[in-house]
């Protein structure tokens, strides 16, 4: 099922993902977002079994919740990768289907960070970017032709889209549209694209 | 009248979980009923401890959060699930979609198993977003007739539910 | 006549009274002041901070007003070593809740999970009770903004404006004199301070003595609570002709 991506920019980080639920070959639902936020620029990315995209980004908000209240301060993105990577791991004999790719930028350096998991919470940092889902070989073949370093925001949202609008027409199991979210120091900029809808 | 395919020809797949939240379930025999009793006492439970009801969305989280542990465990329920309310507060109507992975996914229009690949067609093509009820009851009576039409095993017809109002809709099939 | 019964908490004396619950309401009574007042479009909670030194760092977090969840505070008298025992109990609590029904706690169903738990310790041999009363402001969709009140024995209630801790009797008379129906929550926030005033030690106020907060909702529906910053407290007190004249005079 579908597929969030991340790449990094000039100070800024893009987080996109399609928006369709299905079942294998038949879709169920054409509004699915796949991307959870859990700060005001930390970002979750999940793909994999629809019903443990729920249960991990669910379990997530419950501990990043607490996280906050206990602390009095929001999770940085490092810190986040380190969560989504050790309560993955809590799980290495039974683990959730998830593949999460985490985006966001650290407040106090003002440093964006992305990175990606396997299943059961291996960390993969990135300087460029990370794909995940049903389309990743295709969306590997779009961001290595697209990306460049230092992309401003503007920009950044241009070669996420495409990269991601690219790739998902070469999969069958993608699509219905997409979200895209540029997070740069202080500012979030959320878009939908409408994309193919078939 | 009962044969190899057909035990009961009036089975009720659908439970009132409380004033305004309805549920319709299918799946394997025993697990069905076992776990939409299980569901069905536990948002009564809550409606009796905490004096006020669980709303549409809270109830459908809820399910989706037993389904999903139950998913885990030795011997976990095989039970689709189609959950529909209107909220009490804000008045709005709500469609949940739910399958036995606990996978679940607010819907417009929504069908389970077989029924899906015969019904979503007709709705994708005719169902829009502000259609009223008498016009919800005609989009189930072409999904009825279609069902009796194509489907390979003998459709027996179906029952609906409305929920607001105690009314029970029943659409033919084989049975009359 | 006391002696044999009030060591243990689980057992009543003859005049069937629990002395340990009585000791600790008697310990919170030692406690700085915390009032609360449900206006129309929100809550206000307010608190004396009994511990000021100029030794005391003061950027570190509140010491009575607390988070319990989005759309829940609380303000605490007594003492806080248990209360943070509480606290993290109701914080858990609340999430578990928004795990399993996607929505936040009903305000009064939190309230009870924790009096739930400060009842258990009146009763169940060998332990004291919490030395704890708390003021909870919330809002739900239900019932929209509710103020509650709880003690160490687990009763809780809701109130339309109260208070705990030091002095809460002449708060409390303060309050029901001045307090106004379907004021709003500026008002309240002035007539928060003005009991404040008359019910502490001192006669001037100022930021480092008392803490603030206030649940409300911005102009999209959305509900927010805010714990105040100092200067925000000191432009209250100044608006009402309570802040301290010279901010040098008083070491503390």
């Amino acid at each position: 099922m579908a597929n969030p991506m991340s790449i990094i920019g000039k100070n800024a980080v893009a987080i996109a993902c399609d928006l369709r639920l299905g079942l294998q070959a038949l879709t169920v639902s054409n509004d699915f977002p796949k991307i959870f936020q859990y700060g005001p620029d930390v970002f979750l990315g999940l793909t994999g079994l629809a019903t443990d995209v729920q249960t991990v980004s669910d379990l997530f908000r419950y501990k990043v919740n607490l996280y906050r209240l206990r602390e009095e301060r929001d999770i940085s993105p490092q810190t986040m990768a380190n969560l989504v990577s050790t309560s993955l791991y809590e799980k290495r004999f039974g683990p959730f289907f998830v593949n999460p790719v985490v985006a966001g930028i650290n407040r106090t350096t003002g440093e964006p960070f992305i990175c990606g998991f396997d299943s059961i919470g291996c960390i993969d940092f990135a300087k460029d970017f990370i794909v995940s889902g049903t389309s990743a070989d295709q969306l590997f073949g779009t961001c290595e032709a697209l990306w460049q370093p230092d992309l401003e925001a503007e920009d950044l949202f241009e070669t996420i889209s495409q990269a991601l609008l690219s790739a998902v027409d070469r999969d069958a199991l993608a699509g219905w549209g997409a979200h895209v979210y540029i997070v740069e120091k202080d500012k979030v900029t959320k878009r939908l694209l409408k994309g193919r809808q078939d | 009248m009962r044969g190899a395919t057909i035990l009961k020809a009036t089975d009720n797949k659908t439970r009132d979980l409380n004033s305004h939240t309805l549920m319709a379930f299918s799946g394997e025999a025993g697990d069905t009923i076992q776990f939409s009793d299980y569901i069905e006492a536990n948002v009564k439970l809550y409606s009796m401890r905490n004096s006020t009801e669980l709303g549409p969305s809270a109830v459908a989280s809820f399910v989706r959060a037993e389904l999903a542990r139950s998913l885990r465990s030795r011997n976990p329920y095989n039970v689709n699930l189609l959950l529909g309310g209107v909220d009490p507060i804000s008045q709005k109507p709500h469609l949940y979609w739910l399958d036995y992975l606990a996978s679940l996914a607010p819907v417009p229009y929504a069908a389970h198993g077989y029924a899906q690949y015969y019904c979503l067609s007709i709705l994708d093509k005719h169902h829009h977003p502000d259609i009223d009820l008498e016009k919800g009851m005609q989009l189930l009576q072409m999904c009825a007739d279609e069902l009796k039409r194509r489907m390979p095993i003998d459709f027996k017809g179906a029952i609906a539910r409305e929920s607001r109002g105690q009314e029970w809709h029943t659409f033919s099939g084989s049975r009359q | 006549m006391s002696r044999r019964y009030d060591s243990r908490t689980t057992i009543f004396s003859p005049e069937g009274r629990l002395y340990q619950v009585e000791y600790a309401l008697e310990a919170i009574s030692q406690a700085g002041t915390a009032i609360g007042i449900l206006a129309s479009d929100g809550i206000v909670l307010a608190a004396e901070r009994k511990v000021t030194s100029k030794l005391l760092e003061q950027d570190t977090s509140a010491e009575k007003l607390y988070i319990l969840n989005d759309n829940m505070i609380c303000a605490v008298a007594g003492m806080t070593a248990d209360a943070n025992i509480l606290i993290n109990y109701a914080r858990q609590a609340a999430q578990r809740y928004l795990l399993s029904y996607n929505e936040d706690i009903p305000c009064e169903q939190l309230v009870r999970r924790l009096c739930d738990l400060k009842q258990g310790y009146t009763q169940h041999g060998g332990l004291r009770p919490f030395g704890v009363s708390f003021i909870y402001a919330g809002f739900d969709p239900q019932r929209q903004f509710q103020l509650y009140q709880s003690n160490p024995s687990g009763n809780y209630g809701g109130w339309k404006a109260t208070s705990v801790g030091a002095n809460n009797a002449s708060a409390q008379s303060l309050l029901k004199q001045d307090y106004k129906e379907d004021c709003s929550l500026r008002e309240a926030c002035g007539l928060a301070v003005k009991v404040l005033s008359k019910t502490m030690d001192s006669t001037k106020l100022s930021s480092e003595k008392i803490e603030f907060a206030t649940v409300g909702r911005t102009k999209d529906g959305k509900v927010y609570h805010h714990l105040w910053a100092a200067e925000e407290i000191d432009v209250l007190l100044k608006e009402h002709g309570l802040a301290k004249p010279d901010d040098s005079a008083e070491t503390g």
